[in-house]
């Protein structure tokens, strides 16, 4: 029995390792702008979205920060590398710090689990620093040795604040 | 200029410049809020934001802390967010419901209608106590229009009709298209907030000049624009690729002024023949149902882009919205957008209008974020004191009479609208209150 419990448990830690690994390379990409890349990691049918209210229950009911679907994904990030934007000339600098995260749903018929975590991220540009902080959820489906975001949801603790222009995904 | 003769104030607008200090004074702009906002017929809410008895939303009408609720005999009062007693705020939710609405300091409890209705400890009351002159102070004059709530702090000035009338077309425009002839505020709203003067978001509704430049991160390598209304397979051409420059089309936009500092632009082209989905199909369908086909067509004939309600509303007719400008400093601005619902209209398109304003007007949008970029680039510029004016002269004699319409009317790349809006501000301004 004691055997059995411990190798749940180590199977248990190498699940919980991959998502933080995949977690915390999500990030990097969004802080080393490799927005084409930071795309990849979405499922074709993934979708990035951060609530304008707490607790908001449906994208299509109210209003959002973000919610994008592939196609804005792609559109935002073909605007992201447009010379001629200006609420990135400069470009913005960021950092990620991504932590506290727990494995809230796992779905092995599916090969999806949903994992959240709390970040903050260090927006610096123009002469100005701004912090975002929240909670994260990202619910992942198995893709080979890897996972395909299905969708990332960005809490922000302050999403129903007003917000200067926000050019960057968080 | 502290004392705000008209003498001073007529000299800060001329023909086709206006000088910096009118976005720049801190002292001309604590004369706005009492001379523009301290009197001008001011947008307050629509009256889908309370649809029940003790339903209330709380806002700033100007600097003025104000509670919009409705009473208990279905009208909507506009009250001053302030307790008559020692002066605090007196609700402190965004939005709610009550029977009371109660201080949090000493407890007195204002009825809806504004009127004190309780006071703890009451015979602790001086004995000249008199509760009914201790009522929440309310907006002197209130008017509404299909929905929308109006509201001047000032008992006296040009009437409601006289303010809203040659905009009333505008805002039937929205309105007759939801099947049911009525809207819903209540799909939350979009906050953004910039460091620059509130007139730079008010000109910047009608100014159709800046588009191909303010917005080309928007605009692919054949010129054209994102796909921004549900059914459209393709966004307007806005810039002609092949010589780089404005597109002939955004060129023959035209804009339109009444008075006030009321205004709008006509339409984009975009391929209407072409615009379908199944949400878009369902809900031509309903509403030729409840209007019949030839008025379904007409109202579907797009016709507006933005409509100006100076000096702090617009409608957009494109990514249908109501956008509201809130002056905070001289240098600080917030914004307020609020989704659409046609109601009546098939959920997914109601849907698809909700998502698409995202993508246009929310603070982390394609095309909000380059103007506020602009905005914020345009306060730091007028601090510049080696130059003081700033020019805005496009199309100045060319405005003609618009008979269909009983507007003046120019081209939507000139700045007319925005001398029609600096004549509304002198106005207001060089008249003491």
């Amino acid at each position: 029995m004691a055997l059995a419990a411990s190798t749940r448990a180590s199977v248990a830690a190498s699940i919980r390792a991959e998502f933080e690994g995949f977690i915390i390379r999500e990030a990097l990409l969004l802080d080393e702008r490799r927005f084409r890349d930071w795309m990849a990691l979405f499922a074709d049918d993934g979708t990035y979205w951060v609530p304008a209210v707490p607790d908001q229950k449906s994208p299509f009911e109210e209003a959002s920060l973000f919610y994008d679907d592939r196609e804005l994904m792609r559109t935002r990030i073909e605007r992201l590398e447009h010379p001629r934007i200006h609420v990135q000339t400069p470009p913005s600098r960021t950092a990620h710090v991504v932590g506290n995260l727990v494995v809230e749903e796992t779905d092995q018929a599916k090969g999806e689990y949903v994992v959240g975590s709390t970040f903050i991220m260090v927006e610096y540009r123009d002469d100005a620093q701004r912090l975002f902080a929240g909670r994260q959820r990202h619910r992942l489906r198995r893709h080979g040795d890897t996972f395909r975001i299905v969708q990332k949801r960005v809490d922000l603790i302050n999403c129903d604040g007003a917000f200067e222009a926000m050019a960057v995904p968080i | 200029m502290r004392n705000g003769h008209a003498d001073d104030i007529a000299t800060l607008v001329e023909p086709g410049r206006v000088h910096r200090r009118v976005y720049t004074d801190p002292d001309l702009f604590e004369l706005e809020m009492e001379r523009i906002f301290g009197r001008a017929w001011l947008y307050v809410g629509h009256s889908s934001q309370v649809p029940q008895p003790g339903d209330y939303i709380t806002i700033d009408l100007g600097r003025q802390p104000v509670i919009m609720v409705r009473h208990r005999d279905g009208s909507i009062k506009v009250l001053l967010n302030r307790c008559t007693h020692r002066g605090a705020k007196v609700v402190n939710e965004r939005k709610g419901h009550a029977q009371r609405l109660t201080c949090c300091y000493h407890g007195w409890a204002f009825d809806t209608d504004g009127k004190l209705a309780t006071v703890p400890v009451p015979e602790g009351c001086g004995e000249g106590f008199d509760k009914d002159a201790l009522g929440l102070a309310r907006a002197p004059r209130v008017g509404q229009y299909r929905g929308f709530v109006f509201a001047s702090l000032a008992e006296k000035g040009p009437s409601f009709e006289d303010h809203i009338g040659p905009m009333k077309r505008n805002i039937d425009d929205l309105v007759d298209r939801a099947p049911d002839g009525e809207l819903a505020l209540d799909a939350g709203m979009h906050r953004y907030v910039y460091n620059g003067n509130w007139k730079l978001q008010v000109e910047n509704v009608l100014d159709s000049y800046h588009v191909p430049f303010g917005h080309a991160s928007t605009v692919n390598k054949q010129g054209v624009q994102f796909a921004r209304r549900e059914g459209d397979r393709k966004g307007a051409t806005v810039v002609e690729a092949e010589k780089k420059q404005t597109a002939a089309s955004w060129k023959d936009r035209k804009s339109f002024t009444v008075g006030n500092g009321h205004g709008w632009t006509s339409n984009t082209a975009l391929d209407d023949g072409k615009r379908s989905s199944p949400a878009f199909d369902e809900y031509k369908r309903v509403l030729a149902e409840k209007v019949g086909a030839e008025r379904a067509a007409e109202i579907l004939t797009p016709r507006l882009h933005n409509s100006l309600i100076y000096p702090n509303m617009s409608i957009m007719g494109l990514n249908i919205h109501v956008r509201v400008i809130k002056p905070i400093a001289v240098d600080r601005t917030e914004v307020n957008i609020f989704p659409i619902r046609l109601v009546g209209a098939p959920a997914a398109m109601n849907f698809g209008n909700i998502r698409l304003l995202n993508v246009t007007h929310s603070a982390a949008s394609f095309v909000q974020t380059d103007d506020l970029e602009s905005f914020a680039r345009a306060q730091k510029g007028l601090a510049s004191r080696l130059t003081d004016w700033i020019d805005i002269s496009r199309g100045l004699g060319a405005e003609e009479p618009d008979r269909a319409t009983n507007a003046t009317r120019g081209l939507a790349t000139h700045e007319m609208v925005v001398r029609a809006q600096y004549k509304a501000w002198v106005g207001y301004m060089s008249e003491a209150a």
